[in-house]
Parts: structure tokens; sequence; C-alpha cells
């Protein structure tokens, strides 16, 4: 149904008959807009709730981690090189038989007078599709039968700009999840940034070495890709000691032990797709489906909704815990959440995946989980942290393709236009800072705003460089005033025009910074002035009473 | 026992607290506050801490229901806030420097405790004088982290967000705008702040405090605004205290958009409340049936009168 206006959104509400299923939608006033909820009863694999006039200009946002949140205008095409559709195109979209024939936006689309966006996907996938003059809501069930009516996924018209209008939408969804994440934003050192897949224990044990001569201050201390024989098979190589021996290694520096692992993905190469191929998702032949390709092989998709699938991941991470690991970056997750058949039929891309996140968490339980490569919305509650855009890279290339690779500039976009869900959702993790001023392409500036953006904006702070090179310490020691601020508050204006005003508050004070261009990129920064300054110290007695001293201190 | 109780009668929690009961009735001889009391052996220079006798309790003990009578978990936090280790001092009294202290732990207060997900709502209040219940004379607030948004603090929320609704604007922005241009509610100002006996004052002598910038949160002022609002505190407890010539009693109020929930931040505009519960130099304000009952209350004193004697109480700071 098309409404000519937002204000006239009441239209929409009642019951229809559709091909094969019947919908009640029901619309109620909220603050600040509307809130469209409504139940759904037999088989539904795509609804469109309504249709409005398409604004000029769109905040548009993809379905997972690394794919772009952007400004688009009315002339933009979507440029996604062909070559690569095969081999990404999962990545690229929950539904890529729809993504690469139409301008699509995931979860929540903005303008200059609204925000618009779904409050959950547990079962459906809301999004947006703009057609020249109008742009359709959508909820894709993909298939699925609801015997019984459902409800569908909510949606909310927020009359407000986003610069207001998107932080508020993030507190709607986490009171309609009833969220909870980790309350503590963990800073650290990861590997990936620096060696890739040119990592071993010596290397290891060295930036072990290394971070306590130059007391950088971690809690974490995680490494990634490298260390497993293959994805899928989550054994160490020759490389690397048992998983107890990496871990206890970390942890006699004092840092808590972090893993990366892939755990939806199985290499064509694995033992697992070996000798479990009932596991994986399959088409509609009854063949196993592709979900990406890299590491130059095929990658198929863990079916987690197979029993026997489901008790290996849940062994898998157990494993993985009981070695001492207590931070888990889990990567390429959209992997579990391809489009084909799963073993328990009636099952939505959507809730295969949440089912895959929910067994980690319950075999984790209040260890720190990190998302990547994730679908956002369906992933709340279950991580504590969640990478909100493209992998950064020791380069800054504003005219590379805008589709999810790696670019420090593209991340960095992200990482401001994303920046709403931040202490919210979970923890934004900006991705790793490079603060090495040898060995790579970003410049002082590039390396600066990055830093200043990353911590302004409260977001997770973890560090990826061989710590043997120079590294840039003037900013590490700003990181670490930074953070014994405390927590912070912060806001951003201008993401609809692209010249980002970012305020950041704290017991410190309010500090600005002010980018009049992100591409090369051009900015200021302020810093307010304390007139006091105060140290905490903080006594437990043997009460069970905590004791907060507050003493000036002069510098 | 520590527990809160769901009122079917009127949608709200009510806290039920075995703690609190025990605590001491005024003592006279001593002061637990000073160094050598109760709670610290050596001298300090501002503190919070966990209350001896709270409501609430981070580890709270889990309850169960009965039957239609709904309970939750009391797992919120209650902490004294100490404003300094000068006994005789006050609000009023207090350096403006030790102030802006203040406001620097009040803010550190309001950040730290958030970071409880359960906590949904930190209030930071003060009790002055014992016409108000304060049991002790030495300068301290207190301060509640509430696992829920109380239900004044509710009505705040929805009435500030249905102006934001109806004219796009903050009402408090709007009430800064009109207050300035009327003045003769107004009882001081400065770059930052306004101080003002509110058009829909409940007590004789209220005072609210607005800053001039749309802020939601103490957090979001500027250092340079932290000293204005210091002086803004400063000023309005002097007045208060010259008023009458004593030391004036009031209950002051910071009213913080929520946290861990939705806060409306774009409507919901920082600010703070002082209600003096004194009529004139010798009578009180009681908040009885009709205030208590009904949350209608009755203002004998116009508040531009109030305005005007308060404007006309000539402090320096």
């Amino acid at each position: 149904m098309y409404v000519s206006s937002l204000s006239e959104i009441r239209k929409i509400m009642g019951y229809r008959q559709c091909d094969g299923y019947e919908i009640l939608l029901e619309v109620s006033k909220i603050p600040s807009g509307y809130k469209i909820t409504g139940e759904v009863k037999g088989r539904v694999d795509d609804v469109e709730l309504f249709s409005f006039p398409r604004p000029d200009k769109v905040l548009v946002n993809n379905w997972q981690s690394w794919g772009p949140a952007r400004v688009i205008t009315k002339e933009f095409k979507l440029d996604f090189p062909k070559e690569l559709i095969q081999k990404f195109g999962f990545s690229a979209s929950i539904m890529p038989e729809v993504y690469f024939n139409n301008l699509i936006s995931d979860y929540f689309i903005a303008s200059e007078e609204f925000v618009i966006g779904a409050l959950k996907s547990q079962i459906g996938h809301v999004y947006f599709r703009l057609n020249d003059d109008n742009v359709s809501v959508h909820s894709r069930y993909f298939g699925k039968t609801f015997h019984e009516w459902t409800p569908i996924e909510p949606v909310v018209i927020l009359n407000l700009a986003p610069d207001d209008g998107l932080f508020y939408y993030a507190e709607l969804i986490a009171k309609e999840n009833d969220i909870a994440f980790s309350s503590h934003n963990p800073i650290g050192w990861s590997s990936w940034y620096q060696y890739y897949l040119d990592y071993d224990y010596q290397k290891m044990v060295s930036d072990l070495d290394k971070s306590k001569e130059l007391d950088l201050g971690y809690e974490v201390f995680q490494i990634d890709d490298a260390w497993e024989v293959d994805i899928g098979d989550w054994i160490p190589n020759e490389k690397f000691p048992s998983l107890k021996e990496m871990a206890d290694k970390i942890a006699s520096y004092g840092y808590k032990p972090g893993i990366w692992l892939a755990p939806f993905s199985i290499s064509e190469t694995s033992s697992v797709f070996k000798n479990h191929p009932d596991w994986l998702v399959k088409d509609e032949y009854g063949l196993p489906v592709v979900a990406y390709e890299n590491w130059n092989k095929k990658i198929y998709a863990l079916d987690t909704t197979h029993p026997e699938a489901i008790e290996w991941l849940r062994k898998l991470f157990i494993t993985l815990k009981e070695s001492g690991f207590d931070y888990f970056k889990i990567d390429f997750l959209f992997a579990g959440a391809i489009q084909g058949r799963r073993y328990a039929e009636n099952t939505s891309p959507v809730e295969a995946y949440r089912n895959g996140l929910k067994v980690i968490r319950e075999a984790v339980g209040d260890s720190f989980v990190l998302g990547c490569g994730a679908p956002l919305l369906p992933s709340v509650g279950f991580v504590d942290g969640m990478r909100i855009g493209a992998d950064t890279a020791p380069y800054w290339d504003p005219n590379a393709p805008d589709i999810g690779y790696p670019n420090a500039y593209y991340a960095l976009r992200n990482v401001i236009t994303r920046a709403f869900m931040n202490n919210i959702l979970w923890w934004n993790d900006p991705d790793c800072l490079m603060l090495r001023k040898e060995d790579t392409q970003i410049n002082d500036a590039q390396r600066e705003l990055y830093t200043l953006v990353s911590l302004f904006l409260d977001n997770m702070i973890i560090q990826s460089d061989n710590l043997s090179y120079e590294i840039d310490m003037k900013l590490w020691k700003l990181i670490k005033k930074y953070k014994t601020y405390g927590r912070r508050r912060f806001k951003i204006k201008g993401l609809i025009d692209g010249k980002y005003t970012i305020t950041s508050c704290g017991v410190n004070g309010c500090d600005e910074v002010i980018i009049e261009e992100l591409t090369i990129p051009q900015y200021m920064v302020s810093y307010d002035t304390p007139r006091v300054e105060l140290k905490k110290i903080v006594e437990k007695r043997t009460d069970g009473r905590t004791f907060n001293y507050y003493e000036e201190t002069h510098q | 026992m520590m527990e809160r109780r769901w009122n079917l009668l009127t949608g709200e929690w009510v806290m039920v607290s075995a703690f609190t009961q025990a605590r001491p009735t005024n003592p006279t001889n001593f002061c637990p506050l000073c160094p050598g009391g109760d709670e610290f052996e050596g001298d300090y220079d501002l503190v919070s801490f966990d209350n001896r006798y709270p409501s609430m309790k981070l580890d709270a003990p889990e309850v169960e229901s009965e039957g239609i009578y709904q309970k939750a978990r009391s797992n919120g936090k209650c902490e004294v806030v100490v404003y300094t280790i000068d006994h005789e001092s006050a609000m009023s009294m207090m350096p403006i420097h030790q102030i802006e202290k203040l406001i620097r732990m009040w803010a550190d207060r309001y950040l730290d405790l958030a970071q409880n997900r359960f906590i949904k709502y930190v209030f930071i209040f003060e009790n002055r004088g014992k016409e108000v219940g304060a049991t002790l004379p030495h300068p301290h607030g207190q301060l509640y982290a509430f696992p829920f948004i109380p239900k004044r603090i509710e009505a705040k929320l929805q009435a500030l967000a249905k102006y934001y609704d109806e004219n796009g604007r903050c009402a408090v922005c709007d009430i800064v705008d009109s207050e300035v241009k009327f003045e003769k509610r107004i009882i001081y100002e400065n770059e930052s702040f306004i101080a003002l006996v509110p058009f829909y004052a409940r007590w004789p002598y209220e005072v609210h405090i607005y800053p001039k910038r749309h802020v939601s949160t103490i957090v979001e002022l500027t250092n340079i605004e932290r000293y204005h609002l210091s002086k803004a505190l400063k000023v309005v407890t002097m007045k208060y205290d010259l008023l009458f010539k004593q030391a004036f009693p009031y209950m002051m109020m910071l009213f913080q958009a929520p946290v861990n929930d939705i806060s409306y931040s774009h409507a919901f505009h920082f600010h703070i409340e002082f209600n003096p519960v004194k009529r004139d130099k010798d009578k009180i304000k009681w908040m009885a049936s009709v205030e208590t009952g009904t949350w209608a209350f009755i203002n004998p004193k116009i508040p531009e009168e109030a305005a005007k004697e308060l404007r006309n109480v000539e402090v320096e700071v």
C-alpha cells in the first residue's frame, strides 16, 4: 500500500489476504513516530508492508558488519564488480537475488526527515527497496510456513533526523529485545592487520614481550586467523602449540586470552566437509551451497539446525573455553544465514543463524564475544562487541569499490555512520588501530583521525602492529589517558550532509572533532580544558560496601 | 528483606527495605561523616559511598512474586555523596571550586553507575535540613540508581517527548527563551544557566536551574559550563540562606536522561529543581493529602513574587 506521506501511515492498518497467507497490521503512536506491529499466518516469502515517496538523499545500510552504511542520492548506481558476485554474493546480502537487481537498504533507512527501521530480526529480514520514485518496506520470511498467527518483525517510523533519530532507534531496539551485554569495553591487541596468515607462536611471544616493555596496558591479547589446521578444523597447526599452552602463555602476561575463528564456515578441504557432508546447508538438489570463496577455497555453511552439527559447535566452544580462552572473535558469521535447505525444514535463514549464535553463547557463558562479518540485527543480544565496518587496512583509498573490501577509509566511514549502535546494542568495534609508522601507507593524519574518532565514540580499542616497529606512542598515550576518564557520552551532527561534528563528553569535559572532508581527511580537533582534575580511588570495605574517593590533583 | 513491590492501583514500584528502618535518627554528639566518625578514619576531599542503610543493592536478593502481587529485585544502588570534609559548610558556603569538583564527581557517578545494564535511572539529590528528613548536618547529598524509571521521571519524559512531537523543539529550550524575554521570574543568570522560579512552581520558593544549551545529562556540559553551573548553585543556595537569614531547608534534585533505556535525549533537557518546604520564616508548606495523594500541589506563593524576593536577595560570589 502506498502512503503519500508518512503522517498517513495509519492507512495501512487492517487485515489483508495475500497469496498463501493472511496478515493483520496495526499502527500505534509512540513518541516522535509510529510503531507497526502485526501478525501473519500461512506460507510467507516476501511481504510489502507499505511504500512512500523516495527522498533524494537517504542513508542506506547493508545487512552485515563489513557492508556500507552510506548516504546515496537518486543518481547512485550499485557498483559491485561482476566477477565478485559469485564469490561474495552472500556476503553482500542475505538475498543476493534481490540485492543485485535492486537498490536496497537492510534493517533501516534514514533521511533528513525520518528514520524507519526494524526493531527485531528473529525470524524475518526487514529491508527497504529503493524504486525510482518510492521506497517500499518489506519483511522477508523466505517461504516459511506459519501454522498459527505469529507476530511479524516490528517496524518503527520516527519523525526525526538521523543525528537524533538513529540513537533513539537503537534504544528502541535494545528495549524491544531486552538485551544485555558486557559492561566492560576492552582494550587489547590482535595479530591480523600486521601478520595476516604469516603468523606463528614465536611472533606471538615476541609481541607479548614487547607489549610489556612498552607498558601498553592491554586487557586482551587476541590471536587471529593463522593458528588453525583449516577453516572448520579448529585445532592448532604445526606453527602453534596446544590451545592450552597458547592461552596459558597469554594469561601469564596478565592478559585475557582471545582467539579468532569462523564457526559457521567449513572449507572444502576440511575434515568436517569430508566426513560430515550432511552438516552443511544445501541447495534444492541436495548439494552443499558455496557460502563464499576465500583462502583460495570454496567455503560452505554449517547447518546450525542439524543436531550433530550443533553438538559439534557446542563442544568446539566449550573446548576453547576450557583451554583458557575468554574472548572470542567469531567471524564470517553471515555464512550461518545463507539461504538453502536445512535439517529443520521450516526454519528461516535468520532463525538458523540465531540458533547457531545461541549455542555459542551458551557454551562460552559470560566470556566476551565479538561478532564480525555478522548480520547486524539478528545478532542483537548474543554478542558483546560487533564490527561495524569493512576491515581496516594499511591504506586509505576513497576510490576503491565500496563493497566491504578491506580499506581504512570505508572502515572509518562506517564507524561514524553506525556510531549510534555503540553502547546501546553492543560495543562497536571500529576495527584495529594500526599505530605503526613503518610498513604502512597510512599517513599521520589518517592514523590520528582513525584513533580520535574511535576514542571519542567510546569504541573498542584493539591495536594490530608488530610491536618491534616504531609505534606512534603519542597516540597510544592519548588512548591510555582517555581510558582513565571512564565511559563517555557522544553526539554526531551531519550524518546526512557528510560534514561530521563529533562531540565526546566524559568527566574531563567535552572534546570535539569537526571533519570537513573524510576522504582526504581534513579535520579540526578541539580539546576541552579541565578546570579541576580529580583522581578516583576505589576502596572495597570488608562489609561489602564500595567507597569512591575523589581527590584533587594539580597538573 | 529488600525487594520491590508493584502497586496494582497506581502502576508504580514501591521499594521495601528492612535496612532503611535500621538507620539511626539524628545523632547529636558525633558526625559519622567527619574523620574519626563511623565511616572515615582519616581525611578525604570528596567521596561517594554505599549507604549503610540502603533500599537497593547491586546484589539484592532474588524474590518471588506472590499470586497477583508482583515483586522484583531491588537491584540498584544507594550512595551517600559527601561534598567536603568541612562539617560546618554547605553548598551555600562552599568555595565555587569545591562545587566544580562535586559536579565532576556527579558526572563520574552517573557514567560509572550507567555501566550496570540493569540500572535505568541515576537520581542525584540532596535533602538539606531536618524539615526534609536529613539526618546529618554534614554537607552531603545522596544518589539512587534505580533499576526502573520512577513514575514522576516517566511523566517528565512523556511530557517533554510530547512537546517535542507537537513543536519540533525541546520544551525547556523554549522555556529558557521565553523566561529570558519575560525576565520577571529569573533570579539569577549567567552565560550558560538561568535560575528561575518556574511559572508552574509547586513550592513557595521553588527554583529551577536550566542550562541554556540543550544537554540531556550533566556529563555533556563543557568545563566552563560546569563552572557556570557551580556559580548558579552557589548563588541560589546563598539567596535561600539570606532570604530568612537561616540555614534554608530544601530538596535539591538533578534530572538527567535515563541510562540503558529510552532516553529521548533530543527532548529531555537536563535541569535541577530546588523544592524548599518553607513558605515563610517559621512556616512550613507541608506536603499533605492533596499533594501526596494526587500529586496536585497548591502553591500559596505567586511565583513572580517569590522570584522578586529571591532576585532582590543580594549575594556576592
